[in-house]
């Protein structure tokens, strides 16, 4: 099989028809290809819509979860289910055009392990979908160091190995670009897609998932650096408090002996500086902590060493 | 089939690579011992990699790997002895340090039965500043290997092809390979190697690199002593505290009683936080063996001589 093409669908019934048709006819004849629709538990008629083309057509296969997981395990359960050695991404709601999938496909031999797609001309309302989504892709190129200015964009086109390498949990279908850096030290691009508006439907989001998403780039942040190295994470920070813990200390030394000895105020700058100190030491043993744990998981599970691709093959 | 793939990863401050090669394989050839040469990189560092493609094209047994994102020298040095050919793997920095002249003596020493061959540069005639760090470092962590070491971050190595893959590496703990490997049981000899001529200028590093390192061997220590028994470090620290806590409310409250009025007195707060962060300790240390227990099902805290690291020997039945 050499391509997977995996949506997951949550009541999308109108969809379904189209999309089918619509893949089937961007993918030429000569491509050996796959479609794997995930129900993701919906409870409109998706199921059966889909029972339609799966009879007719065995490149069309019904992904079943038991109850609606959401968009991250969906698309995890499609690629586990795909069988090709490119497996490609993306949305339901017809807002993604597979007309520029083998446009990925292609990008993606020019020696890329996950090529993701941007959405030129977005046709969403601005400032419920594009303002947020903006400052949100902004963060994350920050935080993550990985150069791709449109996270939220589902199509994207995965190596086989980059997928092997990546354990989707939670929201992480917001970053998987950065996933794929941290766990499989994938190579990444982006190029240009279409986007068009929602035919039918509506959408599942809201502007609540931006502050979801800031919180969530903690979570991304431990796992690019620290990930291997929490101690670092943790020491550092127990640094930082035992210097401020150092200065409240000392500034209370100064104002003890130079200025009122007994003064009430003065109990405040120590009472400070102590807690801050407390705090680093705390700090570092949960640092430790974190290290006899990582280094547990690591004997159990011999995860796959990152992707290696010779340069002059 | 080469007999040792010599991978050299190319992470930081790497010299001219056409240099690296050539340094290498000369006192290669000349021991007559057959070798493919991969450069593991990054996609930034091409006008360097560039390089080797003319070396490459004149039959020079040389592999680029490249790896998409800087995942640091231990992920990198997996990934490429997962591709790598040889029945021996030996590693050598793309940075001046020990002279690569050394390597068919490391070589030897595989062939004749050790897991891990390090080099030592010695005698020493590099500059004093690198002589005093290194010396810090064994200082620190040279206990852990017995004190049979002199040299644990010496970047030229050779070892048996599988021993990577069955030590717990992660982080930057790579630079402790040998350390690693004589606590698993792997036989680690040590051997003197020459130090590169272009590195006889001390190195000083910034300070951010001094920390890491620092969280390195601390994180290294504590593997060492305590990984498998958490409870043990911090029970004995957390009742160490709330002792210390507890004398010290202990004198306050007597003191009080002797008349000395309380508001004003940094000591009853000592004495509360440190009885709180013992408690804490102590909680971390119980949830530390939590994570060591579940981990121990199905697994041996043992190795047998000559195979690889056990899990159940036998499955429970169904």
């Amino acid at each position: 099989m050499q391509l997977s093409v995996v949506v997951p669908l949550y009541n999308e019934e109108e969809s379904v028809g189209p999309l089918v048709e619509a893949v089937r006819a961007a993918l030429p004849a000569s491509l050996e290809w796959e479609l794997l629709l995930v129900d993701d538990g919906s409870r409109d008629g998706t199921v059966a819509s889909i029972g339609a083309f799966t009879a007719a057509d065995p490149r069309v296969r019904l992904v079943p979860l038991a109850r609606n997981y959401g968009q991250t395990q969906a698309m995890q359960a499609g690629f586990d289910a795909a069988e090709g050695d490119v497996v490609v991404s993306m949305d339901g709601d017809l807002q993604n055009d597979p007309q520029d999938i083998p446009r990925l496909l292609a990008t993606l031999e020019q020696g890329y392990d996950l090529v993701a797609g941007y959405r030129q001309r977005r046709q969403d309302d601005l400032v419920t979908r594009k303002i947020p989504s903006w400052i949100a892709n902004r963060a994350i190129r920050a935080v993550t160091g990985v150069d791709i200015r449109d996270n939220g964009c589902s199509l994207k086109a995965y190596r086989r190995w980059t997928l092997d390498r990546m354990d989707l949990y939670s929201d992480m279908h917001r970053f998987l670009p950065a996933l794929a850096a941290a766990t499989a030290g994938a190579r990444i691009t982006e190029i240009p897609v279409r986007h068009h508006s929602r035919r039918y439907g509506h959408s599942k989001y809201g502007l609540s998932r931006v502050l979801k998403i800031l919180a969530d780039l903690l979570t991304i942040t431990m796992i690019m650096w620290f990930r291997e190295r929490p101690l670092t994470l943790f020491g550092t920070a127990a640094i930082i408090a035992f210097a401020i813990g150092a200065g409240f200390l000392t500034a209370s030394a100064v104002a003890i002996w130079q200025i009122h000895a007994g003064m009430a105020t003065a109990f405040v700058l120590p009472a400070s500086g102590l807690l801050c100190i407390l705090l680093g030491c705390y700090l570092l043993m949960l640092g430790l902590v974190a290290q006899v744990f990582l280094h547990h998981t690591r004997q159990d599970r011999a995860s796959p060493p990152p992707i290696a691709v010779e340069r002059f093959a | 089939m080469p007999e040792v793939s010599v991978i050299v990863p190319v992470v930081e401050r790497p010299d001219p690579l056409t240099t690296v090669y050539q340094e290498a394989a000369a006192p290669l050839a000349e021991a007559g011992i057959s070798a493919e040469f991969v450069f593991v990189s990054y996609p930034w560092f091409r006008p360097l990699t560039d390089a080797l493609a003319a070396l490459r094209a004149a039959g020079a047994p040389i592999r680029v790997l490249e790896v998409g994102h800087a995942l640091g020298e231990t992920a990198v040095l997996k990934a490429a002895a997962a591709e790598a050919a040889g029945q021996i793997l030996a590693t050598v920095p793309a940075y001046p340090q020990a002279d690569p002249s050394g390597l068919p003596a490391l070589i030897a020493q595989v062939r004749a039965g050790s897991d891990l061959a390090v080099g030592r540069r010695w005698p020493r005639r590099d500059s004093l500043i690198n002589r005093f760090q290194n010396r810090v470092l064994h200082l620190l962590v040279g206990a852990l290997g017995g004190g049979r070491l002199h040299d644990v971050a010496c970047g030229l190595r050779a070892m048996r092809r599988d021993l990577l893959g069955q030590l717990p590496l992660y982080g930057d703990f790579v630079r402790f390979l040998p350390l690693l490997a004589m606590r698993d049981g792997y036989r680690v000899e040590e051997v003197a190697v020459p130090v590169h001529p272009r590195s006889m200028r001390g190195r000083l590093y910034s300070p951010g690199v001094y920390l890491r390192r620092l969280f390195d061997v601390l994180g290294l220590i504590f593997l060492f002593k305590f990984t498998d028994k958490p409870l043990r470090f911090f029970g004995l620290i957390g009742s160490a505290l709330s002792s210390i806590g507890g004398a010290l409310l202990l004198l306050v409250l007597i003191q009080r009683l002797a008349g000395q009025p309380l508001a004003d007195r940094p000591l009853l707060l000592l004495g509360v936080l440190l009885m709180t962060l013992g408690a804490q300790a102590i909680a971390l240390g119980l949830i530390g063996e939590i994570i060591v227990h579940l981990s121990a099902a199905g697994r041996r805290g043992y190795r047998l001589r000559g195979s690889q690291p056990s899990a159940r020997p036998r499955a429970p039945a169904a």
